[in-house]
């Protein structure tokens, strides 16, 4: 095991903005006490899935992956920093998962359901489709229709960060 | 005082009368909102700002920038818009090479980040501009009996250095908004775990009616009448969610769920018709009979 202040070869440095929130080096320091997940009225709430016990928890099952950017289980995470506050050993779970994320978005192995908000988001200015239903219960309620928002600046910081061409690599795949 | 007024999509798309209820309660006790056609999306924190960052934190300082231009503070009605803004305002005032970077892609458009307001939840905006003592004054029938389990939800309380909100593990600012309505704040176990909605969303449904079926029971043993929430994701797994749960596990409960804001306007004189209660799809008898005798 490496020294816990040693910082670890991370390779190519990543774009400005884009560098993973945290080292891998975390993961390998974790030894499993289960802590973050195994209080139930307090920690990780995916380790609620079925298949989750104390001895395999939802966060070891992320960070022990043979292939952990291709865990379907990392986007059970929802970000809430419990275990990242439980752990008394600094590992930030939330963190290497979050990277974990990224990696799995960058390679075209992203959920589906990520890929296709992201594409509605950067297309339409919304994380949901706008329906008819939304249009009438707006209506009803006397508030303004909604319509899409900035799609053009959208599409113009999208095109700058990378992101359209990453989005492309997808579509390629669907066909 | 006045603010720009940052929706999100959740409430605006799928529960627009809590919008509705929001610019009338937040109007009525002189919080002015000023609307921005241009905001977008934060963008949503688990879908993609975790996923892209430098495009997410450009469309997040985009819409804080919009704001600048207004010369107002950002005032959210979202758990996760307010995760998502705040973290980046909190990142781009801090770190000025990462600013440059994002001002260099906001160069494609006509706006610049200045790092020049804050972002604030409603529910800050409550406690910190307004002060509940103040509040309270605005409480022309008070809700004795009613008793509300409060769920403040995940986003808003940490990172807590940056929220600044509550403690994540002994939450207990929902429970004084509550209170200074005139309510009874439920203590109930499982309080800080999330609502589940990552679970339902990512191929754990039934997982997510165990957990949200769990919370609910715990909230009904504490004696809950009702559950309260400062975050429209929270009130859809409480809503629609709870719906799924207690048929899929054959739960006889119902617990109707308020957001803040419509339990605020029921203490200032508004009806369940006038917070659009009949919208919601958990509704109870009994619940409806003691908030009429509360109310009478």
């Amino acid at each position: 095991m490496a020294a816990l202040d040693e910082k670890p070869e991370l390779g190519e440095a990543p774009e400005k903005g884009n560098e993973p929130k945290t080292l891998t080096i975390e993961a390998e320091i974790c030894f499993k006490c289960g802590v973050c997940c195994v209080i139930r009225d307090h920690s990780c709430h995916a380790q609620h899935a079925i298949h989750f016990n104390p001895k395999h928890t939802y966060v070891y099952d992320c960070l022990g992956s043979g292939d952990p950017a291709g865990n379907s289980n990392i986007w059970l995470c929802v970000s809430c920093h419990k275990c990242e506050e439980l752990c008394p050993y600094e590992v930030s779970p939330v963190h290497i998962i979050e990277s974990l994320k990224a990696q799995s978005f960058e390679e075209g192995r992203a959920h589906p359901l990520i890929v296709g908000e992201i594409k509605q988001i950067v297309s339409t200015g919304y994380a949901f489709p706008l329906t008819g239903s939304s249009s009438r219960q707006r209506e009803k309620l006397g508030l303004e229709a909604l319509t899409q928002r900035s799609e053009e600046d959208l599409r113009r910081i999208s095109e700058k960060t990378g992101l359209v061409a990453k989005l492309q690599r997808y579509e390629v795949e669907e066909t | 005082m006045r603010f720009s007024l940052f929706l999100g999509c959740f409430i605006p798309v799928r529960l627009p009368h809590i919008e509705k209820v929001a610019r009338s309660v937040l109007g009525e006790i002189g919080v002015e909102l000023q609307d921005i056609g241009g905001f977008t999306c934060c963008p949503e924190p688990v879908g993609f700002h975790i996923n892209d960052r430098l495009t997410a934190t450009a469309i997040a300082a985009r819409n804080i920038a919009l704001a600048e231009e207004q010369g107002n503070d950002i005032i959210t009605l979202c758990n996760g818009c307010t995760y998502v803004l705040k973290q980046v305002n909190e990142e781009l005032k801090r770190d000025s090479e990462l600013r440059d970077k994002v001002n260099e892609v906001l160069s494609e458009t006509d706006h610049e980040y200045r790092g020049t307001i804050d972002v604030k939840h409603f529910a800050q905006v409550l406690n910190e501009d307004i002060g509940l003592d103040r509040l309270a004054k605005k409480v022309e029938r008070p809700l004795s009996g009613l008793s509300v389990a409060g769920h403040t939800g995940c986003h808003i309380l940490s990172p807590p250095d940056v929220m600044k909100f509550d403690d994540p593990y002994d939450p207990v600012v929902l429970d004084n908004m509550v209170a200074a309505l005139g309510a009874e704040p439920a203590d109930f176990s499982m309080k800080t775990i999330c609502c589940g909605w990552t679970l339902t969303n990512y191929g754990e449904r039934q997982s997510a009616n165990q957990l949200v079926g769990a919370k609910l029971q715990a909230m009904e043993i504490a004696g809950s009448d009702c559950i309260s929430v400062i975050c429209p994701q929270c009130f859809y797994q409480f809503d629609t969610g709870q719906m799924m749960a207690t048929r899929s596990l054959k739960l006889d409960l119902k617990l109707p769920v308020l957001f803040y804001l419509q339990l605020l306007g029921l203490s200032m004189g508004y009806s369940l018709e006038d917070v659009h209660y009949g919208m919601h799809r958990v509704k109870s008898q009994g619940f409806e009979e003691k908030v009429g005798r509360i109310l009478a």
